[in-house]
């Protein structure tokens, strides 16, 4: 429409006789016009937040964070976990901080799209995650340097279990 | 029965999973005295359950929460189990700290 008078020259009619090129251009209809871009489309609307006050249940349309549920449950139960050398409260831990973390930032992308009771629970979940990670890894530091402590000087360390005890 | 009555917990008390930090290291480790503790709670006796493990009796009841938590889905849970689980990672530390102060590996 408007792109007609952008360019005039290729319409101009006194270009086909002064062109070195002895084959005329092919005729174009004026009314089409060189080219129009398709008409623009607007891009769907953002979608907006639901109202806010829709705990619970979830409001329309809304779903649970996948990993939630999952992170919050590997989070307890890493403490409980955490007998072994506090290798499964380490696995635990760092699985349900990972689960949990990750929900946390697939909500922020999108918080109209997941419960808000959910992202608490991936929240929560995260939290437990780190603070069994940390009490397993503490625990996992006194095994170790109670095992380098029995390589390295076993009388003393024989001393040393015997003063605890 | 001339035998004296052998209970189900009784028989459990005698087949517990052994430590295996305490049985190379032969001191406990943070998580021991949680089982005889729940086994004590069974029983009823919530003094000796705390003796065992302090950690054992909010321990349960995180567990127990966070299952009906996750099913009733309470506006406040969330908050709750992060509170009532930085509580028992502390009493953890504390109890153990407090054993290797007092000496009181069993």
């Amino acid at each position: 429409m408007s792109e007609e008078q952008e360019n005039p020259q290729e319409n101009r009619p006194i270009d086909l006789s002064k062109n070195q090129n002895p084959e005329p251009a092919p005729f174009q209809p004026l009314d089409q016009g060189p080219a129009t871009p398709p008409p623009f489309q607007q891009p769907p609307p953002f979608q907006q937040p639901p109202p806010f006050g829709q705990f619970g249940g979830g409001g329309f349309g809304q779903q649970n964070l996948p990993n939630a549920t999952a992170s919050l449950v590997l989070g307890i139960l890493a403490i409980p976990a955490c007998c072994f050398y506090g290798i499964f409260g380490v696995i635990f831990g760092v699985i349900a901080w990972i689960l949990g973390a990750g929900d946390m930032k697939k909500y922020q992308l999108n918080p109209g799209l997941y419960t808000e009771s959910s992202y608490k629970n991936a929240k929560a979940g995260k939290i437990c995650g780190m603070i069994a990670t940390i009490l397993s890894v503490l625990f996992i530091v006194i095994v170790v340097l109670m095992i380098a402590g029995a390589i390295t000087n076993p009388q003393m360390f024989d001393n040393f279990i015997k003063g605890l005890k | 029965m001339a035998q004296p009555h052998k209970s189900f917990l009784d028989w459990l008390g005698e087949h517990l999973f052994s430590c295996p930090f305490k049985t190379h290291f032969g001191i406990d480790c943070p998580g021991c005295g949680l089982q005889r503790s729940v086994l004590a709670l069974f029983r009823g006796d919530l003094i000796a359950s705390f003796k065992f493990y302090p950690a054992t009796i909010p321990l349960i009841f995180l567990v127990i929460f966070t299952i009906v938590h996750l099913k009733v889905d309470f506006k406040f849970g969330a908050q709750l189990i992060k509170i009532v689980f930085a509580g028992v990672a502390v009493i953890i530390l504390i109890n153990y700290i407090y054993k290797i102060y007092t000496h009181q590996f069993i």
